[in-house]
């Protein structure tokens, strides 16, 4: 297989991932926030867009999938995580980041988070937690709060919502996150660590939404939101410690690196009969000889 | 009726008993003595109990199909002795284990009828007394299934050592058993007429089912990734797979749903592996929207679809070719896609080389149908069928780097563009289930809308232009053209080598589809002008294959012979079926 070896000589910049299509999103929304912390992490990692692989469920946040550099790919709503996972198996050499809304990921498809965590796929999985549907008109979403008065919903929710970090954490994930749309440098930070590790890394961004989202807006978060940094004596290895401080969504909102296992090993790296291989899977394709396996029947 | 010049051994019991690997042992043994053999399985879905069988049809020239009759039986159980001792032709002989057996009355009435004889071997007791335990009553039976047969046993000794290879320990054992069996007395029964001689020719073939043919074809395409949620009859696939994992270092994996199994394999082709998929009907309409998603971001996309009875769970242990249509109008929109249907062991093998090779040229999603009959059956292979070279159609070497984003989905005559994999370029794009221009990036424009909406579809053309006509098989000049497609090969291509030996003055030929879609028209529309008249034979019932040529083609069938009961077609059938038509 040829590789590009566009930066063999020079430096990445910010430009580099640079599109020229315009943004369609809302003025205030915390997706151009999140676009740029993203594109900041990854030149501080020296991750170049052509070894970037940028996945993109369905929903407001995918529409900026034509507004950044790199390779991407806008698939189908909820099913972003299962397709990221299958591109990273594939290549190592490819730098693999999903995008997920809090509708797509904890509604249609929260079996596909569940299956990631456990198989611990080499996948940066950012959700964009605004607490509703945006790009179908604010709608309530699984983590809208109860009682709120929604489009579809006209007496206010009914079910009582998920609080997405307590229920990663249930599952024992390799690496939790949190932070927040409105902090790009606590977002650019969280990304550059979430890049280095080795696993499926979930990082919840905790993200306003100007048009529909009226009862947790950017200021509500600024006031409530604490670094886990200044949390005297935290220890991010404590899953324990980790699930009591991820419940508080009300008035202390703890964002940071929560919780980090270093020791679980990566999915490829689980798989027993690739441990001794270097290549990837991408650079394997070829005709093989089945003459050994056929003569096994006779 | 017709000589089928075959003799047909039915092992039956229940569900547990071990039924399928008896089968095999005496499928293996027969090969080794010198006959050519067919082995079908029918099994309830249950893992204890209910009634199952393995049935080996072998005679002194090449087998694919089964017979509806059997010559013998050899019942381990009460419940598959009263469900397929009406399977018995006249004259045949039944070796059965359960004391005190009674007939019903129609039961006794039929076994007088057809002159069947019936003969109990208390087989445990045997076992015992060889000093074996009571499980190696199996072995007992099949040692005075030999004697029955009145065939050497040196061939089945071979068989049953090497069976019990990792359990040195057994072999003796079973053997004494085998001998026990041999020697037992089976009274009123007389030895078995094999009216036709070995041959030495076929005594190294290997026996397989069609998903190993399948799963070796996939291992030879250069398949790196596989994916699956088990469903009969695709899970043996993931089996083997799995089982070879560290001989082909292929990464193979149970994944959690259907869903996720498509969507991770769109995206490891994405990447640029190759990856592949099985599933059955239910599995696979939960696939349906990632086959439109492949369709739209040209990311090609391999599953087979291994079909069984529907609707919904219907008859799962059992075969059907009911998901044609499934398979050509799977996912919403419109987009150029490709369905071959596995008809054969060569077919097994090769089909699946070819659709990675045509899933990559065309970008596009590749369904290969194949069936119970074809996955679960055993065939006995001489060898594989030559190779597929593996093409995959990516930009190459130094037209690598002068790539731009808005080659990758470039409007062409032909419909098709360049493809590259992340990593290769610094010509990155975007792939997007959205509407797009030709970098990837959203439109919603009219004119740019249609012009890659046409685009896309101009690939189904230029697929259908590269694809082949159907095959024509047997006389050029017939009385009758059979039209299908899938299985129903096999017993169309045994019956019609018996029919146009015997009757070569009313020939029969079948005209075989394997491309199912897109269709080629040419030789059939030539046989319609030439007023040829035909008949339909498909494992459905809505004639899915000639709906869609009538709606093509004009053409009406009148003559359609539709079998969908979860059984394929047997030999007999055919050839009733002809001789009504063709003699009466």
């Amino acid at each position: 297989m040829n590789n590009c070896n566009c930066h063999s000589h020079s430096d990445i910049s910010f430009h580099d991932y640079f599109s020229d299509n315009l943004y369609t999103w809302c003025t205030n929304c915390g997706n151009y926030g999140i676009h740029a912390a993203v594109k900041r992490a990854l030149v501080a990692e020296k991750i170049e867009p052509c070894r970037t692989l940028l996945c993109f469920d369905i929903g407001c946040h995918g529409n900026g999938s034509d507004k950044i550099g790199g390779y991407r790919f806008h698939g189908l709503h909820g099913r972003v995580i299962p397709f990221a996972c299958g591109a990273a198996i594939a290549n190592r050499k490819i730098k693999v980041i999903a995008f997920g809304g809090d509708g797509g990921t904890l509604g249609e498809g929260i079996n596909h988070l569940i299956a990631a965590i456990r198989g611990n796929y080499e996948v940066m999985f950012v959700l964009h937690n605004n607490l509703n549907y945006g790009l179908t008109q604010g709608q309530a979403s699984a983590t809208t709060k109860t009682a709120v008065k929604m489009n579809a919903s006209p007496n206010g929710v009914t079910s009582d919502p998920i609080n997405p970090m307590e229920f990663v954490l249930s599952l024992h994930p390799s690496f939790a996150a949190r932070t927040f749309s409105g902090n790009i440098h606590h977002m650019t930070q969280t990304f550059q660590t979430a890049l280095k590790h080795k696993g499926f890394a979930f990082i919840e961004v905790l993200q306003s939404c100007p048009t529909y989202n009226h009862m947790t807006p950017h200021q509500w978060y600024q006031q409530r939101v604490k670094d886990v940094e200044k949390i005297k004596n935290y220890d991010s290895r404590d899953i324990e410690k980790a699930k009591h401080i991820a419940l508080d969504l009300e008035k202390q909102i703890v964002i940071g690196v929560l919780y980090k296992n270093s020791k679980s090993l990566p999915f490829m790296d689980r798989q027993a009969n690739r441990l001794k291989v270097k290549t990837e899977l991408v650079e394997e394709v070829q005709q093989f000889s089945t003459d050994k396996l056929f003569n096994a029947f006779r | 009726m017709l000589q089928i010049k075959r003799q047909v051994i039915k092992i039956a019991g229940e569900s547990g008993q071990g039924i399928n690997s008896i089968g095999e042992v005496v499928a293996k043994a027969l090969k080794e003595s010198g006959f050519y053999t067919f082995g079908y399985r029918e099994y309830p879905s249950l893992i204890k109990g209910g009634y199952a069988s393995h049935q080996t049809d072998f005679a002194d020239h090449p087998l694919n199909s089964s017979s509806l009759k059997a010559d013998v039986l050899l019942c381990f159980s009460r419940v598959s002795f009263h469900a397929y001792l009406p399977t018995l032709r006249a004259e045949g002989q039944v070796i059965h284990m359960l004391p005190q057996l009674e007939l019903t009355e129609t039961e006794q009435h039929l076994a007088k009828e057809r002159a069947i004889k019936i003969a109990y071997l208390a087989a445990d007791k045997l076992a015992q007394e060889a000093g074996g335990k009571a499980i190696m009553a199996n072995v007992v039976m099949v040692g005075a299934l030999w004697k029955l047969m009145g065939l050497a046993l040196d061939p089945l000794k071979a068989v049953i050592r090497s069976e019990f290879a990792k359990k040195q320990n057994a072999i003796q054992s079973n053997i004494a058993c085998m001998k026990k069996g041999y020697e037992s007395k089976l009274e009123g029964l007389n030895i078995l007429k094999i009216n036709f001689t070995k041959t030495e020719k076929c005594k190294d073939d290997a026996l397989l089912t069609g998903n190993h043919l399948i799963a070796l074809g996939a291992i030879t395409a250069g398949v790196r990734a596989y994916f699956a949620y088990p469903m009969t009859p695709s899970s043996s696939i993931l089996s083997y797979l799995a089982q070879t994992y560290h001989q082909t270092g292929m990464l193979v994996k149970q994944i959690d749903d259907e869903i996720s199994v498509a969507q991770m394999a769109i995206g490891a082709m994405f990447a640029g592996t190759r990856a592949l998929v099985a599933t059955s009907g239910g599995g696979f309409d939960l696939m349906t929207e990632s086959v439109s998603l492949s369709g739209m971001t040209e990311t090609p996309f391999v599953c087979i679809l291994a079909q069984r009875p529907g609707p919904s769970t219907g008859l799962p242990t059992w075969t059907s070719a009911s998901d044609l249509n499934l398979a050509t109008y799977a996912g919403h929109g419109e987009f150029p896609r490709c369905v071959i249907a596995v008809s054969d062991h060569k077919s097994a093998y090769t089909i699946i080389q070819n659709a990675f090779n045509i899933a990559e040229k065309y970008q596009i999603p590749v369904i290969v149908l194949t069936d119970k009959l074809i996955a679960e059956s055993l065939f006995q292979v001489e060898k594989l069928a030559d190779d597929v070279a593996v093409k995959r159609h990516l930009v190459k070497d130094s037209a690598l780097t002068a790539l731009k984003p808005t080659y990758r989905y470039k409007i062409t005559s032909t419909g098709i563009s360049s493809r590259w994999l992340p990593g290769q370029s610094d010509a990155a794009y975007a792939a997007n289930s959205d509407e797009h221009s030709a970098d990837g990036s959203i439109t919603e424009d009219a004119a740019l809308s249609l012009e890659m909406y046409s685009k896309r579809l101009r690939k189904q053309k230029t697929l259908l232009e590269e694809l082949p006509e159907p095959e024509l098989i047997g006389p050029q000049k017939a009385q009758v053209t059979l039209i299908g497609w899938g299985s129903v090969k096999n017993t169309v291509c045994d019956a019609l080598n018996l029919w146009n030996e015997n009757y070569s003055k009313k020939p029969v030929n079948y005209l075989h589809y394997e491309y199912v879609y897109p269709l080629r028209l040419k030789k059939l529309k030539q046989l319609i002008r030439k007023e040829q008249s035909f008949v339909l034979i498909e494992n459905n019932s809505f004639a899915q294959l000639g709906s869609m040529l009538t709606a093509q083609t004009g053409h009406q069938f009148a003559d359609k012979l539709l079998k969908f009961d979860g059984r394929p077609f047997f030999v007999e059938e055919l050839i009733e079926y002809l001789e009504k038509k063709l003699l009466s």
